[in-house]
This record gives structure tokens, sequence and C-alpha cells, in this order.
């Protein structure tokens, strides 16, 4: 079988393209806004929009590179990749460099790399592998063998420190976990014990990331310390009002006070300029997104392919969730971008390579019938 | 499809899918009902806060008005001063800056770090910080001079109040200084740094003075750097104000008091107006615009001589002698005088065991109501007091505006005091008794006036019984406060026993006559103590704290022109030679033009002395002395 056949190319799944495409030229749009700094005359614009262009570009030729091979074949390399990532994160903090006061990357002369990145990817698959070719619900001891096998890596991101990656694939995986489904008892009794345990887990925290929280639960109690950014981002939102003040004419913004504003906190620069109008606009543009994504997972030939979506699908909700909950002031500040809307090079790469998988499983849905 | 998993031998994960979509369907219901509560349901609140992180309002300072006096001649104006402060965004090294700052003033490099902790806060990383309120030359050139070497030291103007004389009127205007915590949470259009009026006309016509500042609305980003700006409102500078003060008066009551306490007054006695307030001594009202240091303040307020105290309105005196006019005016309106009847004076009264004796030893023999003001005569008074009683005299002294405040326009004016029976029960808890009658007839006692209460009696005594309000200002309409009873008759009686004191070969006030003026004028010797009789004997001589206070209140009149002038010289031992050469002076002045206009009392040359930079170190908020003289420490 020739890995691309031109019938394929009738099953492109042209919908989520198109919901894609939308997304990243809104994403641009907004950006271009959210990098503008207002000077005495005029406004300054920092070429993050060019930027996030050129990136998109190179994702997209990634996006097709990732539909160029039939992705059972990432079946075979799960546990390599897993194996290679977990070296990677184990060499991070002897060979990483420092940004930030984080030891996360590590340089390989031309490029820095995270392997946490990596490590998102390989956990997918690994996932997708293992759970789909479980028979039945999971028992405790199947369930304790997948979660183990996440938290290695996951901690291991977490000690570096990044508690929004570290999250993110334990996330992804239990994301997985439950697309698999658990034992109905054991569901029930994980109800009851995590509300238990969740408390002790606040003992990890850094002190830095307790003063999150803590200004997460009533930000106006430290409003110029960790409070500030919950606190302006909701004025942002806010003062959107209905319709906004208009497409580059967001003093929240264009005046400095909303913090990260091109990367974090960039949907709160549109829901300011936009309104409640251009918000549920885009929400309902991640919508569709993700019901597209929900229904190549439905709809995929196998079930590793069902899997690998339906973690495709995690790994975009989480991170929608926790960005967009966090510029509402539901969710506590952590350092997640929003997929398409926030600037951010690899991480669009990331996002398009992805999706680049999600096509894969989708263009390829009827051809195993015929073969 | 699902034949396809069958294929593979596995069941399709069919509540996964489920999950997936119930998972969107959350996401979307739970951020589209957030949305609607923080956009459209808090969208008011939050675009009001949002503009208030865009928008600054920022007051545009109002030039605070020139005071002049009735000619025309300014005595309070503005002027620029040079500011030393420091840019912190600029700023190096900030400790080293403020010792090299330390070193160029000789200010305690302490004082300076003290000054710069406290106002940090108030003041953003790019705008300058205050170090030091007044830089004088040498010192400006020292700055600019190291401009390069100390990064962040800016030299800054300010306008300043600056009294032109200071030390002639500080008791009229009074000073202004900046404005206090409480005065600015009180008025939120002042802000730090800030000039109010603290005493005196300053703080009385504060409003009329400040003006009113203009405001701007500038739009800021977060660091607080103005990106534009809008004029909503341009500022309105002060009033000038005319004071009715003749400024070469003024410098002439100074003049002949000079080296003694004590207080000129004149009056006109039709419109009110006050043409010189002379307290004597005074301090220089510049001290205070520029902040004045404890040592400094401590200094002004524990000087012997009191020259905080505006002697005019806050000196409360005995008026001795000066009260007979009060009480012939009061026996006249109660009939209790015959202007023909006669009485003998002895020298000496008997009331019960108690002596009370003239002040001429021997008496005065015959004496009539005339004669009896022209030389004074305690004996013809003591008699009229035994007549007429305490309640009698109290209430018509209060009918002249005495023992009230008179409501001039200047801050702690004292009220004085007039004694009545149910004032000395509630004061010592005895009974008022009759000898009593007879010390208060004769301005002793408990009785106390203030220089321009006096003014204000002699004035209502020679316009018809009119009580004045006294006007600082020029050319306001005369205020009627209330009318003393007193009929054309015996208006005319007093003003010519009056004249007669003057011109009468045997009047007490024959120093005061003046070629082609019509002169009236009585004196006053008032008791500090009652002396022993060693002290008697001392004659002149007796220590200065001891001695008498000396009054002379009088009138001059020449065609249209009349004034009312009062003088008090404290420990001035007696009336006519204590404050006759002062009541002279001034009639000289104002009717034979024999003044000069003061040099110019402050400027360079007075200031050379003093080190320059002697500044805002720490504020003091000057509170006024309680005045010494108690009415009740005369007897």
């Amino acid at each position: 079988m020739s890995p691309i056949d031109r019938r394929m190319l009738y099953h492109v799944n042209w919908p989520l393209v198109g919901v894609l495409a939308a997304l990243f030229f809104v994403g641009v749009l907004n950006l271009y806004s959210a990098s503008g700094v207002r000077l005495g005359e005029g406004v300054s614009v920092e070429p993050y929009y060019q930027k996030q262009v050129i990136w998109g570009t190179i994702g997209l030729f990634g996006m097709v590179a990732f539909t160029a091979f039939d992705y059972r074949r990432l079946s075979a390399v799960a546990w390599p990749l897993y194996a290679v990532s977990l070296l990677l994160l184990l060499a991070v903090p002897f060979l990483g460099k420092t940004i930030y006061g984080a030891k996360r990357w590590l340089d390989f002369g031309l490029f820095s790399f995270q392997p946490s990145e990596l490590a998102k990817f390989a956990m997918l698959l690994l996932g997708a592998r293992i759970l789909s070719a479980q028979p039945d619900r999971l028992d405790l001891k199947r369930l304790s063998y997948i979660i183990g096998l996440g938290l290695v890596p996951a901690l291991m991101i977490i000690k570096q420190p990044d508690l929004g990656t570290g999250m993110l694939v334990l996330l992804l995986l239990c994301g997985l976990i439950l697309y698999r489904g658990i034992r109905p008892w054991l569901f029930r009794t994980l109800c009851v014990l995590m509300p238990l345990v969740m408390p002790l887990a606040w003992f990890g925290l850094k002190d830095y990331q307790k003063r999150r929280i803590l200004a997460f639960l009533d930000p106006a109690t430290d409003p110029l310390g960790s409070g500030y950014h919950i606190l302006q981002s909701e004025i942002a939102l806010g003062s959107g009002r209905i319709f906004g003040k208009g497409y580059l004419s967001g003093t929240q913004s264009q005046l400095r006070f909303l913090p990260e504003k091109h990367t974090d906190f960039a949907v709160a620069v549109l829901g300011e300029e936009w309104g409640f109008f251009g918000m549920m606009l885009l929400l309902s543009l991640f919508c569709a997104f993700l019901y597209q994504i929900a229904t190549v997972a439905r709809e995929a030939k196998d079930p590793f392919g069902s899997y690998l979506a339906a973690g495709v699908f995690f790994y975009f909700f989480w991170q929608i969730l926790i960005n967009m909950g966090m510029v509402m002031g539901l969710m506590p500040v952590v350092g997640i971008p929003l997929p398409f809307i926030s600037y951010g090079g690899s991480a669009t790469l990331v996002n398009f390579c992805l999706l680049g998988l999600v096509l894969n499983v989708s263009m390829r849905r009827y051809l195993f019938k015929q073969s | 499809m699902k034949s396809s998993y069958n294929s593979c031998g596995q069941e399709p994960p069919r509540l996964g899918v489920g999950l997936l979509q119930c998972l969107i369907f959350g996401l979307f219901c739970l951020f589209a009902v957030r949305l609607w509560y923080l956009q459209i349901h808090l969208g008011p609140v939050f675009t009001e806060k949002s503009r208030n992180n865009q928008l600054r309002t920022e007051y545009i300072f109002a030039p605070r008005g020139f005071l002049r006096d009735r000619n025309g001649e300014l005595l309070a104006v503005n002027e620029p001063a040079f500011v030393l402060g420091l840019v912190r965004e600029d700023c190096d090294d900030i400790p080293a800056t403020l010792n090299q700052v330390a070193a160029w003033t000789g200010l305690p490099a302490e004082r300076l770090k003290d000054i710069y902790a406290r106002n940090k806060p108030k003041v953003k990383p790019f705008e300058a910080l205050t170090l030091v309120p007044d830089l004088d030359f040498p010192l400006i050139a020292k700055v600019e001079g190291g401009s390069l070497r100390w990064p962040g030291l800016e030299i800054l103007s300010r306008t300043r109040r600056k009294y032109i004389y200071g030390h002639l009127l500080s008791h009229v205007l009074g000073f202004v200084a900046e404005a206090s915590e409480t005065e600015m949470q009180a008025d939120p259009t002042l802000s730090l740094g800030d000039f109010v009026g603290k005493q005196g006309l300053e703080n009385r016509l504060d409003d009329r003075l400040r003006g009113a500042k203009g405001r701007r609305l500038i739009e800021v980003d977060v660091t607080g750097r103005r990106l534009s700006e809008e004029l909503q409102r341009g500022p309105k500078a002060g009033e000038e104000i005319f004071l009715s003060i003749d400024l070469g008066l003024q410098q002439l009551g100074h003049k002949v008091l000079e080296g003694k306490a004590g207080s000129v007054v004149v009056m006109d006695p039709d419109s009110g107006e006050i043409h010189a307030l002379v307290s004597e001594p005074s301090y220089d009202s510049n001290t205070f615009t520029t902040g004045l240091s404890s040592a400094q303040w401590a200094e002004l307020r524990d000087d012997p001589m009191h020259p905080l105290q505006n002697r005019a309105t806050q000196g409360v005196y005995p008026p001795g002698s000066v009260f007979k006019l009060l009480m012939a005016a009061a026996g006249l309106h109660e009939k209790a005088i015959d202007p023909n009847e006669t009485v003998y004076c002895t020298g000496e009264l008997a009331l019960g065991n108690h002596v009370f004796r003239c002040w001429k030893k021997g008496g005065h023999g015959t004496v009539n109501f005339q004669r009896a003001l022209i030389e004074s005569c305690d004996t013809y008074f003591y008699k009229l007091g035994m007549k007429l009683g305490v309640d009698r005299i109290s209430s018509y002294a209060k009918l002249a505006g005495l023992g009230v405040a008179t409501g001039i326009d200047l801050p702690h004016e004292k009220a004085g005091l007039i004694p009545s029976r149910e004032w000395k029960m509630k004061r010592y808890g005895v009974r008022w008794t009759k000898g009593e009658d007879l010390n208060m007839s004769i301005g002793q006692g408990y009785t106390g006036l203030t220089p321009l209460q006096v003014a204000r009696l002699i004035s209502a005594l020679i316009n018809g019984g009119k009580v004045l309000k006294p006007q600082l200002m020029r050319g306001v309409p005369a205020q009627v406060l209330s009318s003393v009873p007193l009929t054309p008759e015996h208006a005319a009686m007093i003003k010519r026993a009056m004249v007669a004191t003057v011109e009468d070969p045997r009047g007490t006030c024959r120093r005061v006559l003046t070629p082609g003026v019509v002169v009236g004028a009585k004196t006053g010797t008032a008791q500090v103590v009652r002396l022993s009789e060693e002290m008697k004997r001392m004659g002149d001589a007796v220590p200065y704290r001891f001695r008498d206070h000396a009054w002379m209140a009088g009138f001059g009149e020449q065609g249209k022109k009349r004034y009312v002038v009062v003088a008090m010289v404290e420990h001035g031992l007696h009336g006519a030679s204590g404050a006759g050469p002062v009541v002279k002076a001034m009639l000289d002045a104002l009717f034979l033009g024999k003044k000069e206009l003061p040099p110019r009392d402050v400027g360079g040359a007075e200031r050379a002395g003093e080190p320059a930079a002697r500044l805002v170190v720490d504020p003091v908020e000057p509170t006024f002395p309680e005045v010494p003289h108690e009415p009740g420490a005369a007897q």
C-alpha cells in the first residue's frame, strides 16, 4: 500500500481543516493586536504575528508529513519513543540549560529542545497502544500500571519545574483511560478517594504555586502580586462587554495592563476587543474543532486510530479548558498556552503535527475496509 | 462501522465517544455562562475598572492671589524657588547620591535618607522626588556642575509664597505652608506639596486666594507614563486682594514700638477699615513657607516676648482708665450722672474697712464730669461705679462689643472678658463684692480687653454708637454688628471731654496735641500686679515684669478724615509717657504726612547668614500659645 493514495485525498477531513484554518487565522489576527503597544504617538507592533505565520507554515509541512505514512506503524515505536523520552528527561537536570529559573531545555547547538514535548507525544502513543489493546474496562491492577507509566515522566517534568506540562501529560493519560473506561466500582471508589488525596498534593507545591492558587481563590488579597494577572485579565474581558472595544483598541492590552498578553493571556485581548460576541464565536470554533476530532475518534478504522484521535482530543481539550478557565478566573494561573491563539513556535508546530495525525487516522478510515 | 471494530475482535469505546461529546458540551456551557457573567452582567463594573487603569486625573496649579496694601503696594507675591529633586529611574547609586547631596548642603545624611524613604512610595520612579526644597545659587551651581557625575539629580522650579515685608505684616497676613495630611484628606484637590494658608488672612481668605486648580485627564500605560492628555478645566488664578492696611503706617507702628512689646491699631471709625494693625515683637512669615525646623519653631514658641502672638487681637489686658470712657457713656445713658454735679476728691474713698485710693495723692478737689475725665479722677468713677453696679456696667459693655470677639478676619481672636456676677460665681464660686464694682469702674480687676476691642469702642463713641466689624480689606461696606445706646448730646459730651484731655493744661494727654487736628484721647495705666509699698517707692525702676501696662486710646479729626488710634505698650509704666509717643507718631503720619516707606525687610541680605538649605526637615504644625495675660492676674 502506497503511503499516499489518490483516493485518500477524497477522504481528507475538510471540515476539520477548515475549522483549523479559521482558528489559525483568528489567532494571527488577534496576535497582531496583542503584540501592539501604544506609545506616545501611534502603536508599535512586535512582529510576533509574522513569526506565528512562519511557524504555522512549518507546521503545515509537519502536518502533511504526519499524514504521509500509515499511522498503525506508530504502534511499533510507542515503547522505544517512551524510553527515549525518559532518557532525555533524565538528562535534563545534568545537561539542561536554565531559562527563567527552570531547567527544561536541552541544547543541541543548532536548536534547543524540550524533552517534555517529546514526552507528551510518547505518552499519547503509548497510551493509545496499551489502551486500545485492553479487551475490557480497566480494573485496579491495569489502571495502576498505566497511571504508573504516566507518573514517571510527569513527575520528572514537574520537578524541572514545569507544573503545567507535567499535569498535561497526566491529564492526557487520564482522558484516555476514561475514554477506555474503568470498572464502575473502581470509578466510584476513585470519586470518593480523589478529594481526600488532593489536599496532600498541596504540600508538594512550590511557594509561588501556592500563592497562585490562593490568589485564584481570592484575587483581591494581593492585587499587585499574584492576583494581578487574574484581576487584569478579568478587567480586560469584562470591559469588552457585548461587542468589544474594537479591533486594535483594547486599552488593557495596548497600555500593557494585561500581562503575558501575546502568550498565555492572548484570548483576553480578543475578549476585550471583540466582546462577548467574539468570544462566543471563538468558543464555537473550538467546540466545532473538538467535535471534528471526536468524530474522527468515533469513525476510526481501528481502535489504535480511535485512541490516537481521542488522545489528541484530550491534548487540546485540557489546554483549552485550563487556559480559557484561567483567563476567565475559573482556574489558577498555570502557564499553559491556548492552541492557535497564544504565540508559541514549537507549540504551533506540535499542534499542527498532532492534527496531521488525526487527519491521517481520518483519511484512512475507509481504506482498510477494502484491503 | 461497528463491523470494523468487530473484525478486530474488540468493543468500540461507545461510552468514550459519548464522554468526548459530553466534555465538549460541558466546556461550551461552562465558558458561555462565565463569559455572560463577566462581559454582560459585570461589564459595566469592569469597564469602570478599565477606565481607572487607563485614565488619571491631574490637577494644574493655580497661582495664589497677590496681596496688596490699600495703596496697591505689593505685600505677598509668588516667586520661583529652586528645588533639588531625585529621579530614581536615572540614578545609579542612590545612597551615594544622597551622601553627596548631604555634603553639598550640609544637611545630615540621615535626614535626607528619611526624606527619601518617606516620599518614595508617593513618587513614581520617573518623577522627581524632592530632596531639598530651597536651593540658593551657589548650591545650584554645585549641583549643575556635578550633574554628569551624579545622574538623577534635577533642579526643578516651583513657586513659593514670598512676603515682601516679612516682619511687618506677619500677624495680619499670617503665612502659608505645605498642606498637612488631614488638610489633604479634607480637600481632595489638595495634593502633596500644595500650600495652604495656615495663619492670618492667608488662612481666613484661603478659598479666595487659592483660586481653582485646573484639571486634566491623562491617559497612562501600566508604568504610569503619560500617552495623551486632555484639558478639562483651565486653572483659575486666586483673587488679588487689597487690604485696608496702609503699609507706611504699619511700618511706622513697628518702628515706634521697636524694642518694646505692644500693639497699635489704627481704625477708620466710620467704615471699620483697619489702617494699621501692629504687634511687636513679630516674626518673619517667610520662615514658615519653607518649612520650619523643630529648633526654629522651639525658638519662636519659647521666646519670652511671644513674637507669635498677635497682641492686637490676642493680647488681653486690663484697660485701666481707658475704661472710664465706657463708664462715662454708661453713666450718661443710665442717667446716673448729672454733668454739672460735682464730686469732691480727697484722694481716697473708704468702703467698709477698705480704702480705695485715687491715683493722685491728695486728690483732685472738686471735679465735675468733664474734669473727672480730663484728669482721670478715680474717686469720681468709684462713686459712679457704686451707683451703676456691675450688672449695668457689664450689660452696657457687652452692647459696646466688649467681652466678645470683634469678628475681624483673623483666626484665634480672643474675646477678652467683661465680668459679671454670674461669671464670678461660676468661675470662683464666690459672690461678687461691692469693692469689685469700684475696681471695675476704673478698668482694673477681671476686665480684659484687646487693643482692637478698645479701638472699636472708641470708634463707636465717636461715630454715634455703631459697633463695627473691623475690616482688613479695602472698600468693603461697613458692617454694623450692634449699637451702643448713646444720644448725640452724650456722645458730644464724651468727645468734648476727650478733646479737652488733650488740650487742657492739666489734661493727661497733652503730649498728643497735634496742630491743625482735633485730637481727643484717654490714657490708661493698667496694674499688672498689686505692688508692694517697697516697689512703689522704686518708682519707674520696678522690674520689667511688674511694671504697669500703658494705654492710650484716641482719635484725630481733620475735615472729613477721622481715625481712631489705640496704642498699648506692655509694661510701659504710664499711659501718657509709655503709649503717648506711639499715638503721636501715628497721628503725625495720618494727618501731617510724616511717614516714610520702609526699606524692604526681607531679602538676600537678611537670609545670607543662615544656612541656605535649612528647609523642610521636619515641619512642625504651629499652634499658638495661650496669652500670658490672664485678666485675673491684675488683682
